[in-house]
């Protein structure tokens, strides 16, 4: 069985005078308990699809899949309610703005004790409630909050963000979810609490089989334990499969052009000052796309064939979307130790 | 929160300190002599006038006045009525209740009313019953009042019979008046009549309730409607969807604490609006408050009536707007922060 399935999912904008897509066919799928990745530059559109998945976005944004199934389960097959009861009893999300995620008039107390799942914990009312507030104190514990009186006590606008983003993450894994979707779950943590957190995301993986998609740009927090990686781009997939086959045959120049314009500090010649790679030019907006291949401007080796749109080829397990895939094993193969 | 109160209180020490010296102003400004508006005492002849002079220190400069002028304020010493020759402090105190009571059940009424519709104005799932609402809002928001209280007594008083049309209570019952307040009077009492009184009193409130209530009721619908909007957007409120919570518990738990903050604050913001307009249905109806007890002052030309009428106006307003900020404080974790460091 599949956790998650998804295929041609498309998210449009929709404005006054006319929609735009944002994210356009991106097919993905996650087996149980599988780390998954999902990188891409900023506005490329992770957020986005993590936010369609657990049923986020307003009514401004259209979300629309062909297919779209959750442990065996349709999605789009299901009555409203029901699917709301399906996503909040399975999936929870870490949030990429975590102050934004937490109700500013109620205290951190009462908001995470409501994450936890209401049929945990019998007995008669008193002990339950106990029973709530030991729970929710070891879950404090678990992302490195020590002091969990005072922000039991403390309301949103007294805590700074990276403890926002702590008790996020415990909020999250609070009901043991089959999926979390970690929306750049370490940004505002400081370097050796973000190290414990990904440690203690690892550590749920294996013992409680949660798959994870960690959502992220830094590609080194990511390569060494995701399973699978799917690289965006500007609203598409453009390319997905097993890590080990993407650190050593990217297909697409984007994934190529990522893994080169990372900083290698393994190789020996560190030191060394050496330009570090780009791709020239920026990401288009969503409002100024090129026609065809969307990396069209910025590609190394556009050719004539990639004013058409790239449709999504296969090749051994690997997805990717580009008329010339590469062929060459990259350059830099330290990928493959870190 | 002490640096709250310190803030606030400094506030309303400017206000006061402006309305008073408004309305000790307006002893110089009004025709009559300066010293008749002051005393409330007409015609002074010759022999008295130096008394009074040195009493209300006329003869010291305008500083010396004003001070004095608030010293007697605060002894409750507020002159007497050019019509009736009787204590206005006591005149005064003996209305305000009636004030007081018809716009606490008016702006219950409209709470009441208006934060459900509003409510459910603001769901997505019925755009026919949002619609609905914001019209019947708009047709209450845009009828002038003292129209819409008389065609109410023409329908529900003259054409049906069911409410009377003026007083607070028929003549026939004779409550004491302890407080001021007739449901706690008249609980109070010991007739044995309690509750035909009662019944008595509910029916003179029901129009002047409802009309007062009609401005707003709509102003309060249409806040709700937009900040239940909102804040149903938000991210925080989507993400305890998510976490599992039930609408009601959604509703309960999050929404209704920070989408009624607007709502609390619009009503402190409406307040004077709404005493604007108990003045008017006060008219209407005969109500015996302040509002009508203050029209009839101006309409005698009892100048020393129209200052105190003025003076409790306006220190009920902002009493009541003080009161709103607190329930808002008390609401807003945000508006309670008092810069401690953070953790
Ligand atoms: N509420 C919104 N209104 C209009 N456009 C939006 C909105 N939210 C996102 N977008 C657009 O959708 C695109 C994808 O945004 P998204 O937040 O998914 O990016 P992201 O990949 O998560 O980037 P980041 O790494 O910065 O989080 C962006 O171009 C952004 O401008
Ligand atoms: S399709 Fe062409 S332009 Fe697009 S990535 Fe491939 S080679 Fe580059
Ligand atoms: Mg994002």
């Amino acid at each position: 069985m599949r956790l998650l399935d998804i295929r041609n999912l498309n998210i449009e904008l929709i404005t006054n005078d006319s929609t735009i897509k944002a994210v356009e066919s991106a097919n993905f799928s996650m087996k149980m308990a599988e780390v998954s990745g999902l990188i891409g530059e900023s506005g490329s559109g992770k957020s986005l699809v993590a936010k369609a998945l657990v049923g986020m976005l307003n009514n401004r944004w259209e979300v629309t899949a062909d297919r779209l199934h959750f442990m065996g389960q349709d999605l789009n097959r299901m009555s409203e309610s029901k699917r709301r009861k399906v996503i909040s009893d399975n999936i929870s999300m870490i949030y990429q703005e975590p102050r934004r995620c937490l109700d500013p008039t109620s205290n951190i107390f009462s908001q995470l004790e409501e994450s936890l799942p209401d049929y945990e914990f019998s007995g008669w009312f008193g002990a339950k409630k106990e029973l709530r507030l030991k729970k929710c104190i070891r879950l404090l514990h678990k992302v490195g909050i020590k002091e969990h009186e005072k922000v039991f006590n403390s309301y949103p606008h007294m805590l700074s963000e990276g403890i926002c983003q702590k008790i996020m993450i415990a909020m999250a894994i609070a009901k043991e979810p089959k999926l979390l979707i970690a929306d750049e779950p370490t940004t505002s943590l400081e370097a050796d609490t973000s190290l414990k957190v990904i440690k203690l995301l690892k550590s749920l993986n294996q013992l409680k089989e949660m798959g994870v998609i960690f959502i992220t740009h830094n590609l080194f927090s990511i390569t060494s334990w995701a399973d699978s990686i799917n690289v965006m781009y500007c609203g598409q997939l453009i390319e997905s499969g097993l890590t080990k086959n993407i650190i050593n045959s990217p297909k697409h120049p984007y994934t190529k052009a990522l893994f080169d314009s990372e900083p290698d500090f393994n190789s020996r010649d560190a030191n060394n000052k050496q330009k570090l790679y780009a791709l020239k030019g920026t990401i288009p907006t969503l409002q100024h796309l090129p026609i065809g291949c969307r990396l069209g401007p910025r590609c190394p080796n556009a050719q004539r064939a990639c004013v058409k749109m790239p449709e999504q080829q296969k090749v051994k397990g690997q997805f990717f979307r580009c008329h010339y895939p590469l062929q060459q094993k990259p350059l830099n193969n330290n990928w493959k130790k870190a | 929160m002490l640096n709250y109160f310190y803030r606030k209180l400094s506030l309303l020490f400017f206000i006061t300190f402006g309305v008073t010296v408004f309305v000790f102003s307006l002893n110089y400004l009004f025709p009559t002599d300066v010293l008749s508006n002051m005393s409330g005492i007409t015609n002074i002849n010759e022999i008295d006038y130096d008394v009074i002079a040195q009493k209300y220190n006329l003869n010291d400069s305008v500083f010396t006045q004003y001070f004095g002028f608030v010293g007697r304020l605060l002894d409750g010493d507020w002159g007497v009525s050019f019509i009736n020759g009787t204590s206005i402090f006591n005149q005064v105190f003996r209305v305000l209740p009636a004030t007081i009571e018809l716009a606490i059940y008016a702006l219950l009424y409209s709470f009441i009313i208006a934060i459900p519709l509003g409510i459910l104005a603001s769901s997505d799932k019925h755009p026919w019953l949002d619609k609905s609402i914001l019209a019947l809002s708009i047709i209450g928001f845009s009828m002038p009042i003292f129209w819409l209280a008389l065609l109410l007594i023409l329908i529900f008083s003259i054409g049906l019979g069911w409410f009377p049309t003026s007083g607070r209570l028929s003549l026939i019952y004779n409550i004491p008046s302890s407080s001021g307040f007739l449901f706690l009077d008249i609980l109070r009492s010991n007739i044995d009549y309690k509750s035909e009184a009662l019944a008595d009193a509910f029916k003179h409130l029901v129009l002047p309730t409802f009309v007062l209530a009609a401005y707003p009721t709509t102003v309060l619908i249409r806040t709700t409607r937009q900040s239940m909007k909102d804040v149903m957007n938000t991210s925080y409120v989507k993400a305890a969807k998510i976490k599992g919570l039930t609408s009601g518990q959604l509703l309960r738990r999050h929404g209704l604490r920070n989408g009624l903050l607007p709502v609390i604050q619009m009503l402190g913001i409406h307040f004077g609006t709404v005493i604007t307009l108990a003045i008017v249905t006060e008219v209407i109806f005969a109500w015996p408050g302040i509002g009508s007890w203050l029209v009839d002052a101006i309409h005698q030309r009892d100048y020393p009536a129209i200052q105190g009428g003025l003076l409790v106006i306006s220190g009920m307003v902002f009493v009541a707007t003080i009161l709103f900020d607190l329930l808002y404080m008390i609401f807003d974790p945000l508006a309670r922060r008092h810069g401690h460091g953070k953790i």
